[in-house]
């Protein structure tokens, strides 16, 4: 076990508290914000892999990563910002990454055993509905889209197989997966146990 | 005495100006792209919206009333010995309160005795109107105009005014949403929420579903008012949806357990052009008498 995969547990850990943390927050840009450092942790993460490993089975994780992270952090200007521009570059933005996803889930469906392609076809509209999920109004669409994407990445038993294509074990992956899960779970007991607010927030006079 | 005057952007029907005794300064509207016309008068807001509903390839646009429309109306009362207040749109959305306010230096070299007070309500449509009802209330009760003018300053300080719309068509017509928001967040169902910060309209959220967002509306209104409802001046308002507007009001007055003495406004082409037919608003803010020790 040499310094850079002790260095990528480190990591993984540090991810973990941020996608945790970033599914107790309602606010959306402070949402994106927590989650983007979640991902740029998630993508460190398997660059220490890779350092350790080798580069060659963690690049298109890598790719896989730096797409959430850009991702996250370009929504979160924009909904920080929240102008009409900004939220019209945001769904262009959207739109874009929609593409990008539904180009990288086509092919890995194409390429994937055949036995397996239905999780492949199951990744693919877990990871649009996430994106799609996300960027909708509210609170609930992105946590109950980011609970499906995370069963079928851990059905998967590696985070990102869909995109790499061969099975392994891969027990901190798993565990980010879970901090997700377990994160929505503790989010609506808080939720029910809150008395009721309205999803509406108007001022008072 | 002193005589309210206010543009046609406090939507107030015919009937409550005549019984209110207050002057109303037209907006213009053009819907051929030649002619403008005077709102409420050349016009009526219901024609004004069958026509913007009608023809979907119609953009009108609107113009405010020009200094001479306020002299006009200001001249008969100075002449009477009265004194003004004028209430106006919100600056940011029009020029209004410069003509007002123009007009009132022009008249005032010939009636330097008098005085002419202009505001800028920061507001539109029936937020407008509950300042300007408010005013009414303390003209009424005999308040000097200075004193008005200042409890007037308070309560704009509060009011809020909600618009919810049926479609984004309009907005992107107008240029607040690009195309790509306006195509996605139709195909999405997507009912945006529009609301008066500063006196800038700003978008506080949008909602999925065209029942979903009355309710949505009704709960948020709940929570704000409930703990000081009989402070509050309400008002809904809308743009060829009576129904909805009425039915709405009801429930709204058997959640907050009080009645709502304003009627259900038509709201006239000024923020109405930009939301559209189809829109409902709600507007409050405190009464006067919160104010006065």
């Amino acid at each position: 076990m040499n310094n850079w995969f002790i260095l990528a547990q480190v990591l993984g850990v540090i991810t973990i508290i941020f996608e945790f943390t970033s599914y107790q927050i309602k606010n959306k840009s402070k949402y994106f914000l927590t989650t983007g450092i979640g991902s740029f942790f998630w993508l460190t993460m398997f660059f220490s892999v890779g350092m350790a490993t080798g580069m060659d089975t963690q690049i298109s994780l890598m790719v896989a990563a730096s797409y959430s992270t850009v991702r996250n952090l370009v929504f979160w200007k924009i909904f920080a910002k929240n102008t009409p521009q900004s939220k019209e570059i945001g769904l262009n933005f959207l739109l874009i990454m929609i593409g990008v996803a539904l180009v990288a889930g086509v092919l890995s469906i194409i390429n994937a055993p055949e036995q397996v392609r239905w999780l492949h076809t199951l990744g693919m509209i877990a990871a649009l509905s996430f994106v799609i999920g996300q960027y909708l109004p509210g609170v609930h669409y992105v946590r109950i889209t980011v609970t499906f994407y995370a069963i079928i990445v851990i059905l998967t038993q590696t985070p990102l197989n869909i995109l790499y294509g061969d099975f392994r074990w891969n027990i901190m992956g798993i565990a980010i997966e879970v901090a997700k899960i377990v994160s929505v779970i503790v989010f609506y007991i808080r939720f029910s146990k809150n008395p009721k607010q309205p999803q509406l927030q108007f001022a008072k006079p | 005495m002193f005589q309210l005057i206010s543009d046609g952007g406090c939507d107030f029907t015919k009937e409550e100006v005549q019984k209110h005794n207050i002057d109303i300064i037209p907006f213009y509207v053009m819907l051929d792209g030649n002619t403008y016309l005077k709102e409420g008068v050349d016009i009526t807001k219901d024609e004004y919206f069958k026509r913007l509903k009608e023809d979907k390839n119609l953009f009108p646009k609107t113009a405010q009333p020009n200094p001479q429309d306020y002299v006009d109306i200001y001249t008969p009362h100075l002449k009477a010995g009265k004194d003004i207040i004028s209430l106006t749109i919100s600056s940011k959305f029009s020029g209004t309160y410069n003509s007002a306010t123009l007009a009132a230096s022009m008249v005032k070299e010939d009636y330097p005795d008098r005085t002419i007070i202009v505001i800028d309500s920061l507001n539109c449509a029936i937020g407008q109107g509950l300042i300007l009802k408010e005013m009414i209330k303390m003209r009424d009760k005999g308040f000097s105009i200075t004193k008005t003018a200042e409890l007037a300053e308070e309560i704009i300080k509060t009011v809020k005014i909600y618009f919810s719309l049926d479609t984004l068509e309009y907005l992107k017509k107008g240029g607040r949403v690009g195309p790509t928001t306006a195509l996605v967040g139709g195909l999405l169902g997507l009912r945006p929420i529009l609301h008066i910060v500063d006196g800038a309209v700003e978008q506080l959220d949008s909602v999925r579903g065209k029942d979903r967002v009355l309710a949505l509306i009704e709960e948020g209104i709940v929570a704000a008012l409930k703990d000081e409802v009989q402070n509050i001046n309400l008002s809904v308002g809308h743009i060829l949806r009576e129904e909805d507007a009425v039915n709405f009001k009801a429930s709204l007055e058997k959640s907050l357990g009080t009645k709502i003495e304003n009627p259900v406004v038509e709201v006239g082409a000024t923020i109405g052009t930009h939301a559209g037919p189809g829109a409902l608003a709600i507007a409050y803010c405190k009464k006067y008498e919160t104010f006065v020790k």
